[in-house]
């Protein structure tokens, strides 16, 4: 390109109209939101190997406590365990609780490395919604957490656990799962988007263990006793579980459908809102 | 603010902390000109172009693009510009007509439209056969092209393309350097930085040099290079004759270093000058072995208005695969600026 040439160009263009139109564009929130969540599961899937850990290490719990516990069941009745036919039954709950929170680890890092290598820089460089941005990211995880659910109630029903609360109890299983992932993939999300590390939010892996271990995930309450008892009665996790579990164990009960239900919902409402902050303070810092 | 130009700065300051990144950069992009804002890496190019792109906010000063303020108007700013920012920033994992597709949403093309869009763009940036592969599996040029592809879904008006071309090999630069300069004749107004000076002189219409977050110069690359000075002519003749030959260039300007066993002279009368020193030695009974003419340079330019070179500026020239960059013998012992000289020449 010559320079006399490229002076002539600039000089005709200068007559054109600096404003241009925006001919025919209409960025639609909600099909900004479909278009990312798309990508937000799609990411998930095309990952498998990082998915891998939040389904196998849960069925190794499962099959390390059934064979541990599974001819003790009188026994553990005896101290305050309901009354159950298979140890699986009583697991059940727990195993999908514990996937979906492993799950929600490998959502929120891949926001962050979305962060990392600069592919947030181009969603927030064209006129997309920044909620949506956010509400993908975690819809993605609702779907993947919800997919997980019914991933896990499967396999264990296949070994013997049993649904009391029949299909009632499947789809608060599912509903449950999915607004969990929401609660822990906002919490997650938030640190994503506050650090913009994949590696801080994978080392606070360890933070989902202690939530886990610390509730009546795995031991009902009334077998705790001194500080592991007011911790578990403190962790929102514990009536989340325990609703659950009395769906899957005695039957149907809506208060046990609406404690396994609402809590995680205002949780998820609530790390929805930490996440959403954490972005606008994200792009005010700029 | 002048709002007939696509992009207007008005002493646009940016500081990270104690650091002053952009120390107040004055810039008006004509409509329809391809606009090169030079500088080596930390000079303020980037942080200046995210900040015309909505991505950063000024510590003060103002800027518009496409008409509209970039603080008070950014979503009205990003329905108009294309950015194709340093790292091209593509997730691996999807496949080059998938993040088309996404662009296509994102910037609310009607469905209808957006694959046509995309099947159009696919085909200019020449990835059809790549477009079912994830990118993860691309080379660095087609994530390039593919990213140029990104920022033109939409149709801006205005272009930033930031450093498009660091990293890639001299064919993949050049086959990017032709979509540039297509997409401009198409009237596409085109904000690029980079720190290769060929890039500059290829694409530029005007150009910035920018050097510790000011600009320190600006203007038609040519007319720049024009007011360092007097291009060089560099000749070569047998040993014994030096002296006499020498004492004959001096006749047509001040003495200028040049390779080992070159003689250089700044011509007074320029490049058509160069006729009569060919004339002046061999009436002077001096054989001429070899004989080159070097314009001034945009590295001349930059050492001019800086005090030091840009950096890299010879290896960039080999990257560019110029003719005189990395010929065999003479270098070793040479000064960059008589390399770049060569490099130039």
């Amino acid at each position: 390109m010559s320079v006399s040439s490229s002076g002539s160009r600039a000089g005709a263009a200068a007559a054109v109209t600096t404003v241009s139109p925006v001919l025919e564009l209409d960025p639609k929130p909600v099909a900004q939101f479909l278009a990312l969540a798309e990508r937000a599961i799609n990411g998930s899937i095309r990952q498998l190997p990082l998915m891998v850990p939040s389904i196998i290490f849960p069925l190794f719990f499962v099959a390390i406590n059934t064979a541990s516990f599974e001819k003790s069941l009188p026994l553990l009745k005896a101290n305050g365990y309901p009354k159950l036919t298979s140890f699986l039954t009583f697991t059940l709950a727990a195993t999908v609780v514990q996937g979906v929170l492993f799950g929600c680890v490998a959502g929120a890092t891949d926001m962050a490395t979305d962060i990392e290598q600069g592919f947030f820089e181009r969603l927030i460089a064209s006129p997309s919604s920044r909620i949506a941005i956010i509400v993908a990211r975690l819809a993605g995880s609702v779907v993947i957490g919800a997919v997980q659910g019914v991933l896990f109630t499967l396999i264990l029903m296949g070994f013997g656990a049993r649904l009391a609360g029949g299909v009632g109890a499947f789809v608060v299983l599912l509903v449950s799962s999915g607004l969990l992932a929401l609660a822990f993939g906002g919490l997650m999300s938030a640190v994503a988007i506050k650090t913009g590390s994949a590696e801080v939010v994978q080392s606070s892996f360890p933070l989902v263990f202690i939530l886990l271990f610390a509730s009546s995930a795995f031991f009902p309450r009334e077998t705790m006793r001194g500080l592991f008892r007011t911790l578990a009665g403190w962790n929102p996790v514990s009536p989340v579980v325990e609703g659950l579990r009395e769906l899957i164990i005695n039957g149907w009960s809506t208060s046990a459908a609406l404690k396994a239900i609402l809590i995680p919902l205002a949780f998820g409402v609530f790390a929805f809102a930490l996440a959403a902050r954490a972005l606008q303070t994200r792009l005010e810092a700029r | 603010m002048n709002d007939s130009h696509p992009i207007v700065a008005e002493a646009l300051v940016r500081t990270f902390g104690d650091i002053e990144a952009v120390r107040g950069v004055d810039l008006q992009v004509r409509q329809g000109e391809v606009f090169g804002f030079l500088g080596p890496n930390g000079a303020g190019k980037s942080t200046t172009v995210r900040m015309l792109t909505t991505l950063l906010k000024p510590t003060s000063g103002r800027a518009r693009v496409a008409g509209f303020d970039v603080s008070t108007q950014p979503d009205e700013v990003r329905k108009r510009i294309g950015v194709a920012l340093q790292d091209a920033a593509i997730d691996p994992l999807m496949t080059g007509s998938e993040l088309l597709a996404l662009q296509c949403v994102l910037y609310g093309l009607p469905s209808s439209r957006g694959g046509a869009r995309s099947n159009e763009l696919l085909e200019r940036v020449g990835l059809v056969a790549a477009k079912d592969r994830r990118v993860g599996t691309y080379s660095g040029g087609m994530r390039r092209r593919l990213d140029l592809a990104l920022s033109l879904v939409h149709s801006p008006s205005v272009l930033f393309l930031d450093e498009p071309t660091t990293g890639l090999d001299p064919m993949s630069r050049m086959s990017l350097w032709e979509e540039v300069k297509r997409l401009n004749s198409e009237g596409t107004t085109v904000l690029l930085t980079t720190q290769y000076l060929e890039e500059a002189d290829q694409l530029a219409d005007r150009i910035a040099i920018i050097d510790g977050g000011r600009i320190v110069r600006e203007g038609d690359p040519k007319a720049l290079k024009e007011a360092v000075g007097s291009p060089t002519v560099f000749v070569e003749v047998p040993h014994a004759q030096e002296v006499a030959a020498r004492e004959v260039l001096s006749t047509f300007g001040e003495s200028r270093p040049g390779a080992e066993g070159q003689l250089g002279v700044g011509l007074r009368g320029g490049a058509g000058a160069v006729a009569d020193v060919v004339r002046a030695l061999d009436e002077a009974g001096i054989p001429l072995l070899q004989l080159h003419l070097s314009a001034p340079s945009l590295d001349d330019v930059f050492a001019e208005a800086t005090g030091h070179r840009l950096e890299g500026a010879a290896s960039d020239a080999a990257a560019a695969g110029q003719p005189g960059a990395g010929k065999p013998g003479g270098k070793r012992g040479r000064g960059k600026r008589a390399r770049k000289q060569e490099a130039d020449a």
